[in-house]
């Protein structure tokens, strides 16, 4: 079993909020179509300024907010960078693919090709940094981020260095993403407001959603905003063997289902992906706060990037926004955090995460 | 000090053929799989030779038992299971039913090549058709969750994307899963298929060479696009041991590092190149006079040849070891590069030689070396095997003779 290791900083681009805006979730933003777009930053001072005219727009959420957890950690250079997504920038994917057709192959500008590579944020985020140090990309639908988390933690377990690594997730929305996989039953029909989506558990889809989120995550539990203890990556299982993995993986941690207070649910309104979560609610003790997040940021592959931020967040400001929150527990104080997400094409994945007060 | 990881069965295709036999008669024949592409639908087909596998669509399906057709299975898809198939051939499966392992698989564009010619009609106001069927094949991962579904695998699965030294960084998170004690195993690779998408792309950055390429010529003008799968499976010494297995070889030692020089161009002094060639060596506990051939990542690209030719002179100085590129033979398959070339490196311990660079005839005039040019009988101890990508990403990796 691997060590713990400590997140030391936490850095979000959101429909909610971005690394900018104070507090946390205060007033909550609810879109009608469907679609959950990033609050965008300020993006000047993260970027090279020559550079970033040329960049779309997930490039610049992505750099911008790798940049920003550095700086929240107060670290110039990490020495690795990890990252995942599940679909890259999609704009500049779709961008060179629309003009190679419509020019039938003929004069085309790289720009868009050379951005549309999954590992160009990370390139642009070491070249930034002057880190030559490991550098890593994950392309892997639903376990993008936690691939990326879980290198982190391996790679922290195999030195005794206080190293510092650079962890993160982005992907976007485009309208033509969201007619095409329109045409498989991904989204709701009618769509309701975002912010009633879970009232809405009982049909078919689910809303499309974007964003990025970036850690910095060490050896050092001094000043750590809290410990990431596990994360565990589940493809084309059944929910009684999610279960099962989540009672032995807590029980490796000497804990039990009882001993978590928030149960953090990735939920995304569909009514086929209903079921661990049902499962989960009706195991969990009243001592356990169950809390969405979805409403918040739609459904995305690297959702749980956001989810982490939000956890991180919840150790730090010690209290659960009402929002977040579907059944109240009795728990006191927020120990130990369990995000349980269910992504789209059949994957789940299970974190633990600590506090280290 | 860590248990050595071995190497102990392997599955290949390429433009060179499918399987362990046909590649090493290519190579030791030097006989290169280049040629205009016939199953990629570009009109630049009769301007470029590509290292394109000579199987059509169905010729796979029917190669791995499925319907020919619109299948639902891309050309990226159908090149991995015909690799994972040979692997799978090569070794005792019933490993994969019983004990922790992992499937990590590399790819760059996903399911692109069936993907651009579906697109019109994925945005179109459509909604049937046989197009639905790849509605979801577009990322990198359609191809590894393919793979754990076809040949019924339950393995801890991970996709890489890291441009043109994916594979490389897949075996080197195989060596790493199974130090760590995630998984006991890992079958390791990566796949990638001609697709109009990349070759376009290169070509828009003046990168692709209409003749076959020339990696390390003075004259060359750009690489050739190919496309292949490779999966090589991992396992500890001990391991192989106990359950008698053939080792093919040590994966002795690996490094990532990043360039942190450019977008897309390395470093054009070779500095990150030879760090990464140096770490590598530290890993395995060799130094540079210990390597007798270096499967260079030589793309036949204007940047990469002098940069890469320039950190080979400056590592090993006095003990130059024999060196060659063999992205002539296969074109560059991006994704599936590093572990097709991990296994020209296996196999020139196997088979005690050292691989031809072809197409070579002017040195260049920044480096004062050259690339072997016939194959070269020679003791086979240890092969450095370069990639490099895209954002600055530097892998090198280290094979030894078991």
């Amino acid at each position: 079993m691997m060590k713990p290791v400590y997140i030391s900083s936490a850095s979000v681009i959101s429909p909610q909020q971005h690394f900018e805006d104070k507090g946390l979730l205060q007033d909550i933003i609810s879109t009608d179509d469907g679609m959950m777009w990033v609050r965008e930053p300020n993006y000047k001072g993260y970027i090279n300024p020559v550079a970033i005219r040329r960049m779309s727009k997930l490039l610049k959420m992505g750099i911008s907010c790798g940049m920003n957890a550095l700086q929240k950690a107060g670290i110039e250079k990490p020495q690795a960078i990890i990252t995942g997504t599940g679909r890259g920038s999609m704009v500049d994917t779709e961008q060179f693919l629309v003009s190679m057709i419509e020019n039938e192959e003929e004069v085309l500008t790289p720009t868009s090709f050379i951005q549309s590579t999954y590992n160009s944020i990370n390139g642009w985020l070491a070249l930034q940094t002057k880190c030559s140090g490991y550098n890593q990309t994950y392309v892997n639908r639903g376990a993008s981020f936690e691939l990326a988390l879980f290198d982190a933690q391996m790679l922290l377990n195999e030195t005794n260095e206080n190293i510092h690594v650079l962890v993160g997730c982005f992907d976007e929305i485009t309208h033509d993403y969201v007619r095409v996989k329109s045409k498989i039953g991904y989204w709701k029909k009618p769509l309701p407001a975002s912010k009633d989506l879970h009232k809405h558990s009982d049909t078919h889809g689910t809303i499309a959603g974007e964003g990025s989120a970036f850690f910095t995550v060490t050896n050092k539990r001094e000043q750590a905003l809290c410990s990431l203890d596990a994360v565990k990556m589940l493809q084309d299982t059944d929910t009684g063997d999610v279960i099962d993995n989540i009672n032995n993986l807590l029980a490796e941690h000497n804990l039990n289902l009882s001993d978590i207070d928030v149960l953090l649910c990735g939920m995304n309104g569909d009514s086929r992906q209903m079921e661990v979560y049902n499962q989960l609610s009706a195991l969990a003790s009243e001592n356990t706060t169950i809390a969405n997040f979805k409403h918040l940021c739609g459904e995305y592959d690297t959702s749980s990037g956001f989810a982490t931020w939000l956890a991180a967040e919840l150790f730090k400001a010690k209290e659960i926004p009402e929002t977040l929150i579907a059944r109240k527990g009795n728990h006191t104080g927020i120990k130990n955090i369990l995000l349980v997400n269910h992504y789209i094409l059949n994957s789940h994945s299970i974190m633990l995460l600590q506090s280290v007060q | 000090m860590a248990e050595r990881i071995v190497i102990t069965a392997t599955g290949i295709i390429s433009a060179l053929g499918l399987g362990t036999r046909q590649h090493t008669e290519a190579l030791i024949h030097k006989k290169a799989g280049m040629r205009p592409p016939l199953h990629l639908r570009t009109k630049h087909a009769g301007e470029f030779v590509c290292g394109e596998v000579d199987y059509s669509n169905d010729e796979l399906a029917t190669l791995l038992g499925l319907p020919a057709g619109d299948n639902g299975y891309t050309r990226t898809t159908l090149l991995a299971l015909a690799a994972m198939q040979e692997l799978m051939n090569n070794t005792d499966t019933t490993l994969f039913k019983d004990g922790s392992f992992a499937l990590v698989n590399a790819n760059t564009v996903g399911g692109m090549c069936s993907v651009e010619d579906m697109y019109p009609d994925f945005i179109s106001e459509k909604t049937e058709g046989a197009f639905l069927k790849y509605i979801d094949t577009l990322d990198c991962a359609e191809s590894t969750l393919n793979i754990a579904r076809h040949f019924h695998l339950k393995p801890f699965i991970a996709t890489i994307s890291t441009a043109c030294s994916s594979s490389a960084n897949a075996l080197i998170l195989g060596a790493r899963l199974i130090q760590n004690s995630v998984v006991q195993r890992a079958i390791c690779g990566g796949c990638d298929a001609l697709s109009r998408f990349t070759l376009n792309g290169f070509n828009s950055l003046k990168n692709v060479d209409k003749e076959p390429c020339r990696p390390f010529d003075a004259n060359r003008f750009g690489l050739n696009l190919g496309e292949g799968a490779a999966y090589l499976l991992l396992e500890k010494e001990s391991d192989a041991i106990a359950r008698g297995a053939e080792i093919l070889a040590v994966f002795s030692g690996y490094a990532n590092t990043n360039d942190a020089y450019h977008p897309t161009a390395p470093s054009p002094d070779g500095t990150g190149a030879m760090r990464t060639m140096e770490l590598a060596l530290q890993k395995a506990g060799l130094t540079a006079s210990d390597i007798d051939y270096i499967n260079a990542h030589g793309t036949a690209t204007i940047n990469n040849d002098p940069a890469e030719g320039k950190a080979i002179q400056m590592l090993f100085s006095s003990n130059q070891p024999a060196f060659s590129s063999t992205k002539a033979y296969t074109g560059h398959t991006l994704a599936a590069a590093g572990a097709i070339e991990a296994f020209f490196s296996i196999m020139a311990i196997r088979e005690q030689k050292a691989w031809p660079n072809l197409n070579f005839n002017t040195p260049m005039e920044e480096m004062n070396i050259q690339p072997l040019t016939e194959v070269k009988d020679i003791p086979v101890h240890h092969v450095t095997s370069n990639s490099f990508g895209f954002g600055g990403s530097n892998v090198s990796l280290i094979f030894s003779k078991a």
